[in-house]
Parts: structure tokens; sequence; C-alpha cells
């Protein structure tokens, strides 16, 4: 029924004259798991970004922005939804298997999600900078993903992704032509929030990342992070903030910024589920999880006949 | 729960597309969570959710021999190195 390849070099070659894997091809082992592990980390953190944004519903001010942060709370669990699915037809594990291992922290979800959002600023700056993180990834995987059931689905979420950074630029803006107090408030929450965005994109990949062989990725992590921090660094200092890199440079030669050396330890807790917020994170999921429970089981007709 | 299969249609433009997949307890709540999930800001005015049970899935080795009738196409090449002749004969 599906396709086949004789063996591992045969189907790189397929792979790196731009061919597309679906779904019911008998793609190797080792590709399936890889691009299985990358996209349920992306599920989990589009659910795990969603009930971010739900613990902000009530706190958002003013209806306008109330509304948006509604509309945003749908989009990413909607997302998650989306990449659940593709995921669970790749056949390693079901829906629920994956839910399960995120609430008992075995698997993993982006670095970001691992912190607490202590202000309203801190939502800005999450919409802000995380989002455009994400969505540079995001479009680097689009660009040239050859698992075709993942790529057309990327399609819509970096569409709503789009929107979400463009609100995040509005609000961000609001601030910084705000009073003095919202300024200070914004400066905060960029001081928590500038590295763990930047890690987002994660250490520099290694010569033999699969991803990138593969043509899961199309770009190497140093080079996504660096042309997002091309692009804030001057962004963030143009409306008066200050970007929290001590040895922040830059080379009048290249034109180019440089944030120094980078310390991965924060990045290495968050994946060990060590983060400053990972456990309550963590626990909030499970709860709403074990909460909802009698709607799964009503749904599956398992209790609705008992 | 049952898969569905979806797909979306823009008023007045191109085919039904295909647009992803989600599972529901029935059809009635599969067209609420396609609603919810691909339709959000007007992807298409149109759907189709089709169970996945009832998709019926080729063998690509049953259509691959249609790949291969050069008969059945015809690129104009011989047609305009022909009609090129004439003009010249006729110069």
């Amino acid at each position: 029924m599906s396709r086949t390849w004789k063996d591992l070099s045969t189907f790189e070659a397929f792979l790196d004259d731009g061919g597309i894997v679906e779904v019911d091809d008998d793609m190797p082992d080792e590709y399936r798991n890889a691009v299985f592990t990358f996209i349920e980390m992306h599920a989990n953190s589009e659910y795990m970004g969603g009930l971010t944004e739900r613990d902000w519903i009530p706190k958002t001010p003013g209806l306008r922005h109330k509304m948006s942060v509604l509309a945003k709370t749908q989009d990413e669990i909607g997302h998650g939804h989306l990449l659940y699915m593709v995921a669970a037809d790749m056949g390693i594990k079901t829906r629920t298997e994956m839910l399960e291992d995120l609430m008992a922290g075995k698997s993993r979800f982006h670095n970001v999600f691992h912190y607490k959002a202590e202000t309203w600023g801190d939502q800005v700056a999450i919409a802000f900078l995380v989002d455009a993180a994400a969505l540079a990834s995001q479009q680097a995987v689009f660009k040239n993903c050859s698992y075709g059931p993942y790529r057309r689905i990327l399609k819509r979420i970096i569409s709503e992704e789009g929107f979400h950074m463009r609100l995040g630029e509005d609000r961000m803006m609001r601030i910084a032509q705000g009073t003095d107090t919202q300024k200070e408030i914004f400066q905060g929450a960029l001081d928590r929030w500038f590295w763990p965005a930047l890690q987002l994109f994660g250490p520099d990949s290694k010569p033999n990342d699969v991803l990138l062989k593969w043509h899961i990725k199309s770009e190497r992590n140093e080079v996504l992070r660096d042309k997002w921090v091309q692009k804030f660094v001057p962004m963030l200092q143009s409306y008066g903030f200050t970007v929290p890199a001590p040895d922040l440079s830059y080379d009048e030669e290249t034109k180019k910024w440089d944030v120094g050396p980078i310390d991965w330890e924060p990045l290495k807790k968050t994946l060990a589920q060590g983060g400053p917020d990972s456990a309550r994170r963590i626990e909030t999921a499970k709860n709403a999880w074990d909460e909802s429970a009698w709607a799964r089981d009503v749904l599956d007709g398992s209790k609705a006949n008992a | 729960m049952a898969i569905y299969e979806v797909f979306l249609k823009k008023d007045g433009r191109d085919e039904y597309r295909h647009a992803g997949a989600l599972d529901a307890a029935n059809d009635e709540l599969a067209l609420v969570m396609a609603r919810e999930s691909y339709i959000r800001r007007a992807e298409g005015d149109r759907l189709w959710l089709v169970n996945r049970e009832h998709v019926l899935v080729a063998d690509p080795d049953f259509i691959a021999p249609n790949a291969d009738k050069p008969h059945r196409h015809h690129d104009g090449a011989a047609v305009a190195a022909r009609r090129k002749a004439a003009r010249e004969a006729t110069e």
C-alpha cells in the first residue's frame, strides 16, 4: 500500500531530492521517532501556552484586550488539537498517552512555559518576544519540511501565530508610549523574559542534527537566534527600553549586535522540568485534565450508558 | 470517538481542499470542532467532514501507470516548430 525504501540511505536520498513523506509511507523508524518527538513537543508547547494564556483571561486589563486573550487562548488550544492529531496519526502514542506523559512530566515542552508571568507586562513581553521567536522557528520548519502532514498543518498555525505577534507588538507599543509606571513594568518583564525568549531557539545546532539532515528544520538554531537578536535588540532600544545583556556590543564593521556569552543552565533546567514555574504549570495542567475527566467519559460513551 | 477528515472550500474559488483531521464523539460535535479549529477566520464557507473509516485510499501502484502516458499530453513544441517552418517557407 505505502511507499517503502530499501534502506536509510535510499530514504535520505529521497529527502535530499525534496521528497515529501506521507503518513501511510513506510518511513524508517529513526525518522518516524525523531519527527514524532518533535511534533509532540510542539503540541505540548501549544497546549501549555494555551493554559498560560488562560490564566490571564480574568486579569487582562480592558475588554478589548480581554477578548483578544480569549481568542488567543482558543487558538493555542486549537493548535494543540491539530498537532496532537498529526502526531497521533504517526502511530507511536495516542493523544491520551501524549497528554498523560505531559502531565507526568515525562515529555517536554518549550522552556518559556517553565517561567512565571508576574505582571501584565510579562504577558506583553511574551506575546512580543516569545511569539516572535516561536514564529521564526516554525517558519524555518514550514519552509522545507519533509513530513507532509506537519508542513500542511503548520501553514495555518503560522498564520494564526502572526496575529499573536502583531497583537504583542501593538501592546508593547501602547506601553512604550504610556506612563512611566507602564514603562517600568515592561522593563521589569523584559529583564525576566529576554533570555528565556532567546533560549527558545536552543543551543547551537550539532553538526549531526538529524532534524536538519532529514529536512525537518531548514535552518540552524544559532542562525535563527542571531536573526532574532538583530531584529529585537535595536527595536527594543528604539522604544526606549534597556536590553538586559551586560556584555551587549555592536560591531560597526559587520553592523551586528552581539549579546555576549549565553548561560545555557536555565534552559537545561527547564528541559528536566526544573524551571522556576515547572511544577506549578504541570500541576495546573494535570488538574485541568483530571477535572475534565467526566466530560471525556460522557463523550466516549463509557459512562453515558452506565 | 471517530476521526473525521476536514475539507474546506472558499466561496467561488478553488476546489475543496483537505485541511486536516479531528476526532469527535459524534457528527454534531465534529461539526462544532471543525468550525472552532479550522474555520476561525473565514478560511472557507463550505465544509465537508468525512469519517476516516469511509475514505477509500488507492494504492499508489494502482494509480502509477497513468503517470507514464506521454501520448495523453501535447506540450505544443512540435506544433510551434512546424508553424515556424511553414512561416519560413512562405517568406
